[in-house]
């Protein structure tokens, strides 16, 4: 906790963590202005698809529309760039000799600095909500939600059901955050670890899109990333819910153990 | 004419009532990829030392510092700090450890200060008051506030030197801690260097400059290849004047003028070299070339490095 409130000082001092909570305030408001200019012709739109043309009609649905669109590519861009920072940065600066130079474990260090990603995403998330709602309260209006499958719910049940989806993508980003900190043990360069994360990420999509490689999806943690939107149909089915919650923690948990075992190994030469 | 002189002098033995020990390594062995960069290395330094690590670059200094630090990991052998064990025991060694290797990183967006207080409390509690005692030390006080990314490198050099003393540390390790310095910076360096061991702090000073540890340090080593080369007390390390040899044009002629001056004894002539030996605390009868310990240091580490064409670099060009 001591070495999180450490890393939370310096993650605040770097400019870079503000480019990217500023970008992922950005998308929300700027999916909210686009589908709002297009409102009168969303029926040529076969764009993205249900969760967005709801969010047409609501902005309550906004947040979640535009996790849709972020979950694809920028937050996985950022969760890598986040995750490979934490360690080959600091080995990029040479400040990772100074930090582990002091009375602190390695496991410690390690933890810390996947905790503090962890964060970095969690605020960067919660702006795309704060984005999503405001965008959306201001193009189309809060209103009860209509969801996937028809019914309507509450305000609050639909908020409630957007917190959910959104504790979803977090798990799933956490994959694409411990494969890059994984891949910081192993480089000394934060680029090379995020460009890794995000290849090994970008692989697992394609090999999830062709039926060939069917065999192989259930285990890509990439094929799980959108079963949020069972959520938004009632009842809800929970069953790819949980085992994508299952898959993520198994692959987050082997990740980090072999990032553990590589970091408290790896001899310093920066 | 060419004067060169015979080192008499050998490592010290241990005094009976000895400081307690505070760094020492035994066997302490790396390699990267077959290649020994620390080969059975044994240190022992002891409380209040300012102990000078000797060698040209790439001698094994870094390395067995990093080794020490634990921030990589022996081959072989082990480190002791106080009474821990690295790399078993690290976490409680570190405690008691100050330093840097190589040259001292900060984060560059924030503040001298800021960076003080973050890292030094990794290892305890750090008043506001010693953040302050400490930059006054290495006289960054006045830019205590400002980025560390706009400091110039002897700032971060000094900056370096602050954050090793923050916690009081009973063992400092500077790696070559005046190189990129201005003169006057590399005095102040060595000043505070000096006045640390004054105060009991045992210091472990890596340098490649000779002249430095025959200022700064009481005892040193001199590595090469990963080893030791010779060890002691500073005083000891350098070369005795005890016996000299001459060759000079006319030797018979030297040996004449030689013996007249005062306190030259036994002035022979062999072969080729005139050998002249000179009586306790006159050294200075033949005063042509005062061999230093560069010199010294040089026939050393040359000797044992012939395949490589003597290519040591002693002076200057840091890494």
């Amino acid at each position: 906790m001591m070495l999180l409130r450490r890393e939370f000082t310096k993650l605040i001092h770097q400019k870079r963590s503000y480019v990217g909570w500023i970008g992922l305030l950005a998308v929300p408001l700027l999916v909210t202005l686009a589908l709002y200019l297009n409102r009168n012709n969303h029926h040529h739109d076969n764009g993205p698809g249900g969760v967005i043309s709801l969010a047409m009609h609501n902005g309550l649905l906004m947040p979640v529309a535009a996790i849709t669109l972020l979950s694809a590519f920028l937050l996985p861009l950022l969760a890598s760039m986040v995750g490979a920072y934490q360690l080959a940065g600091e080995a990029e600066t040479g400040t990772i000799k100074t930090w582990l130079m002091h009375s602190i474990s390695r496991g410690g260090v390690l933890a810390s600095k996947w905790g503090i990603a962890i964060i970095y995403v969690i605020i960067g998330l919660a702006l795309v909500f704060v984005g999503g709602l405001i965008g959306g309260a201001l193009a189309f209006g809060l209103h009860a939600p209509a969801l996937l499958s028809g019914q309507t719910v509450s305000i609050s049940h639909g908020l409630g059901l957007s917190l959910l989806a959104f504790l979803y993508v977090l798990a799933g980003i956490i994959c694409v955050l411990s494969l890059a900190l994984l891949f910081a043990t192993m480089t000394n360069s934060s680029l090379t670890a995020a460009i890794a994360a995000l290849v090994v990420f970008i692989v697992m999509n394609i090999l999830g899109a062709f039926s060939y490689f069917d065999f192989m999806k259930p285990y890509l943690f990439t094929s799980h990333l959108d079963a949020w939107q069972n959520l938004l149909s009632q009842p809800i089915s929970w069953h790819p819910i949980v085992i994508g919650l299952i898959t993520f923690a198994i692959y987050i948990v082997g990740l980090m153990a072999v990032a553990w075992y590589l970091f408290r190994r790896k001899d310093i030469l920066v | 004419m060419t004067l060169t002189q015979e080192h008499t002098g050998g490592p010290a033995a241990t005094p009976p009532d000895a400081e307690p020990v505070v760094l020492a390594t035994y066997g302490l062995t790396k390699s990267f990829g077959g290649k020994l960069a620390v080969d059975h290395l044994d240190l022992t330094v002891r409380r209040g030392d300012v102990f000078g690590f000797l060698g040209p670059n790439g001698a094994g200094k870094t390395t067995t510092i990093r080794m020490i630090v634990g921030l990589i990991y022996p081959t072989s052998g082990y480190a002791t700090v106080i009474d821990h064990q690295v790399p078993r025991d690290k976490k409680e060694a570190l405690k008691h450890i100050g330093g840097f290797v190589e040259v001292p990183a900060f984060y560059g967006n924030m503040s001298a200060r800021l960076n003080l207080r973050l890292m030094g409390s990794l290892n305890g509690q750090v008043e506001e008051q010693r953040i302050s005692e400490v930059l006054d030390i290495v006289g960054l006080r006045e830019r205590a506030d400002s980025k560390v990314g706009d400091y110039s490198h002897g700032m971060k050099q000094r900056l370096g030197i602050a954050n090793a003393l923050i916690n009081k540390p009973e063992l400092v390790i500077l790696d070559e801690p005046t190189s990129g310095l201005d003169p006057q910076g590399m005095k102040d360096v060595r000043e505070l260097v000096r006045e640390l061991g004054t105060g009991g702090t045992t210091v472990f000073l890596s340098s490649h400059l000779l002249h430095e540890v025959e200022q700064v340090c009481n005892r040193a080593v001199i590595i090469n290849r990963g080893k030791v080369v010779i060890e002691g007390p500073v005083s000891d390390l350098h070369p005795e004047h005890s016996s000299v040899k001459l060759l000079t044009a006319d030797q018979g002629k030297a040996r004449d003028v030689v013996a007249a001056l005062v306190g030259a004894q036994n002035v022979e002539l062999d072969e080729e070299y005139l050998i002249v030996q000179a009586s306790d605390g006159v050294d200075a009868v033949i005063p042509a070339r005062e061999q230093g310990l560069e010199d010294f240091f040089l026939g050393l580490t040359q000797s044992s490095d012939v395949d490589t064409g003597g290519a040591v670099g002693v002076s200057g060009g840091a890494k």
